[in-house]
């Protein structure tokens, strides 16, 4: 028997049972298209990660004060630690693996414009962070060290910030209450979307007159480096540990009481996560193939009893064993393959639809992501699944003694 | 073309505790263009001899020679080419893929023989106009009627334009007239030269041939030629 008459024979048998055919392919569509869909998640949610770091710089390196710990760092448990200070900043502006300092306090206050108040996230940076942090304004400027050194009253706002405070009116240039202080507004951060390193909701403004008299305190919660390119950062980290110990005066290594920890280093973190769990996800969505898979070697054994008088009238009229075997298993490969392709689709639709769903619903920079992967993983699962599952039904078909098989009733 | 020599069968079950003995001894030879009806009462042995005939059964004693090859060196792949190739098949339950069109039914035999997509359609096309189908070719098997679908597998049997064709009771389900139609057409097929044989239980339609076979538990009780039809034997009376 050619191929080509096996596959138009199967294709005559699943058409005429279409209901039959629909559903026994409905496993395999469900399995394939949550594959891709998590598959298409996973590598989405990657993308974003990485994107989001990038846009705020990969080759940055932070320190934040308190012990290293397994659990939560210090700060995130309420305990001030208040060893980070300005004398550790000039220190690692000399060093040479450096490129820029920048130190950080922040804060949460009560904004007011008019009859409007909001509690805000405010963050006090020096004006290098915008080039570190990647941050662009759509209006106004950047404030400077001078606004700094002269303790001004400036601050750049968040483009969601600027338009719960002032509505539809040009906020540059009128004052926005903060505490007992009127800061004018210089700038509006360009938005950047929802997302973990969004200035979105919040407010940038001098170092100086955050840290001294917004907060009142001498030192900082937190001190971001940028690597020069040409050093690696793991050298960089440990240039900075060995600078900031003999700062703090530090001998014994497990009594650090900051920690350093590179945006390189969290990447790979993240992205091992994410790799981890598209896998995870993948292995359980897998298993609906499997069900799926019995699925069909439940209906072709079904369908081999059906069909009994045909294999012996097949076999009275010349076909081999071989020829059997081979009409019935590609009978489920077509079966399952059809199945893949639908899934395949469906998986590109919800991909598609969780997309536009996170973007303009969540209104997260959620990238669409398809990978080409999960589309080869998916069919050749589903050829497989044919193969396997059918392989038994088909050699029933094919040992059945012909002459029983015509008498069949 | 087939010679029968000693040819014996016996059925053994319970691991070879119970046999049941089906053949014995058969012995005899039918030439090429021959129309020979094997006749006999039930259990005489008809069903198990035509399957020896037709490759479906291989014979537990005795010799089988078909076109002067011993069929006990053939493997069952060759047994199946030989099939295809060589014989034809008509059953008393037509045996037709009730949701296939005519055209795909006559077309099986050919999807099992080496030949090509374009030599089938005229193939196909030449043997159901032998059985005056033509105009029926794409309607489903279902849709057609018991003669008609005994038509249809007698284009089926031809098709592949075999040395034999056996058709077993072919008119077993058939009123009278739908089954004295088939039985022209077989006569026809046989005046072209075709090899026929006919297993049956009715004596109407073994008129058709020109020899007789009779089984009597499982040996041959007969053989001899039906000289004339009108009035024919004692197997008529």
């Amino acid at each position: 028997m050619q191929f080509n008459d096996a596959i138009r024979s199967s294709l005559r048998g699943l058409r005429q049972n279409k209901i039959r055919t629909t559903l026994t392919m409905l496993g395999i569509i469900i399995g394939v298209s949550s594959v891709i869909l998590i598959m298409s998640i996973g590598r989405s949610a990657e993308r974003y990660i990485i994107d989001q770091v990038q846009s705020f710089g990969s080759n940055l390196i932070s320190v934040n004060p308190g012990a290293p710990t397994k659990g939560a760092p210090a700060i995130a448990q309420g305990i001030v630690i208040k060893t980070l200070v300005q004398r550790d900043v000039d220190s690692l502006e000399r060093e040479p693996s450096i490129v820029s300092v920048a130190a950080r306090v922040s804060g949460q206050s009560r904004f007011s414009y008019g009859n409007t108040s909001k509690s805000v996230v405010w963050h006090a940076m020096p004006p290098n962070v915008f080039s570190m942090f990647n941050i662009e304004l759509s209006r106004g400027q950047y404030y400077t060290e001078a606004d700094s050194q002269a303790y001004n009253k400036v601050i750049i706002l968040g483009q969601e910030l600027a338009n719960d405070l002032f509505g539809n009116a040009d906020p540059i240039g009128r004052s926005v209450r903060v505490k007992d202080f009127n800061f004018r507004v210089v700038g509006i951060m360009k938005p950047k979307g929802a997302g973990i390193f969004s200035f979105d909701e919040s407010a940038i403004l001098p170092l100086t007159v955050g840290q001294k008299q917004l907060l009142g305190i001498d030192y900082y919660q937190e001190i971001h480096a940028e690597i020069d390119p040409v050093y690696d950062a793991s050298f960089v980290k440990s240039r900075i540990t060995s600078i900031l110990r003999q700062n703090h005066r530090i001998t014994d290594p497990s009594k650090d009481d900051f920690m350093v920890a590179s945006m390189e280093e969290a990447l790979s973190i993240i992205q091992n996560v994410t790799s981890a769990l598209t896998v995870f996800l993948s292995a359980i969505a897998a298993i609906s193939l499997v069900v799926g898979g019995i699925g069909i070697m439940n209906i072709m054994l079904v369908s081999v009893v059906e069909r009994t008088r045909e294999i012996g009238l097949r076999k009275a009229l010349g076909a081999t064993e071989a020829d059997i075997l081979r009409q019935f298993l590609v009978e489920s490969v077509i079966l399952t393959s059809i199945g893949g392709a639908i899934g395949i689709t469906a998986g590109a639709f919800f991909t598609i639809a969780t997309y536009f769903g996170v973007t303009y619903i969540a209104k997260f920079a959620w990238p669409l992501q398809f990978p080409l992967s999960a589309v080869i993983i998916a069919v050749t699962v589903s050829v497989l699944t044919g193969l396997v599952f059918g392989v038994y039904p088909a050699r029933q078909a094919a040992r059945k003694n012909p002459i029983d098989a015509l008498r069949y009733e | 073309m087939i010679e029968l020599e000693h040819l014996g069968k016996v059925y053994r079950e319970n691991g070879g505790e119970l046999s049941t003995v089906a053949l014995t001894d058969v012995t005899f030879s039918i030439q090429k263009g021959e129309f020979v009806a094997i006749m006999g009462p039930s259990g005489s042995g008809k069903s198990t001899l035509l399957h020896i005939l037709d490759f479906l059964d291989r014979p537990t004693s005795g010799a089988y020679r078909f076109m002067g090859r011993d069929t006990s060196t053939l493997t069952d792949i060759e047994l199946a080419h030989l099939r295809n190739k060589e014989m034809g098949f008509v059953f008393q339950a037509f045996n037709l893929l009730s949701r296939a069109s005519v055209h795909e039914n006559v077309e099986l035999p050919l999807m099992y023989a080496p030949i090509p997509q374009f030599r089938r359609q005229e193939l196909v096309e030449r043997a159901v106009r032998a059985v005056g189908l033509e105009e029926k070719i794409q309607s489903p098997a279902a849709n057609l009627s018991g003669g008609q679908k005994q038509r249809v597998a007698i284009a089926r049997a031809l098709v592949n334009d075999p040395s034999i064709i056996f058709a077993d009771e072919p008119t077993g389900n058939l009123d009278s007239k739908s089954g004295g139609q088939i039985m022209e057409i077989l006569q026809g097929l046989n005046d072209a030269g075709r090899t026929i044989i006919l297993v049956t239980h009715e004596t109407y339609t073994a008129r058709y041939a020109g020899r007789l076979i009779a089984l009597r538990d499982g040996g041959v009780e007969r053989d001899e030629p039906i000289t004339d039809r009108n009035k024919g034997n004692g197997l008529f009376k």
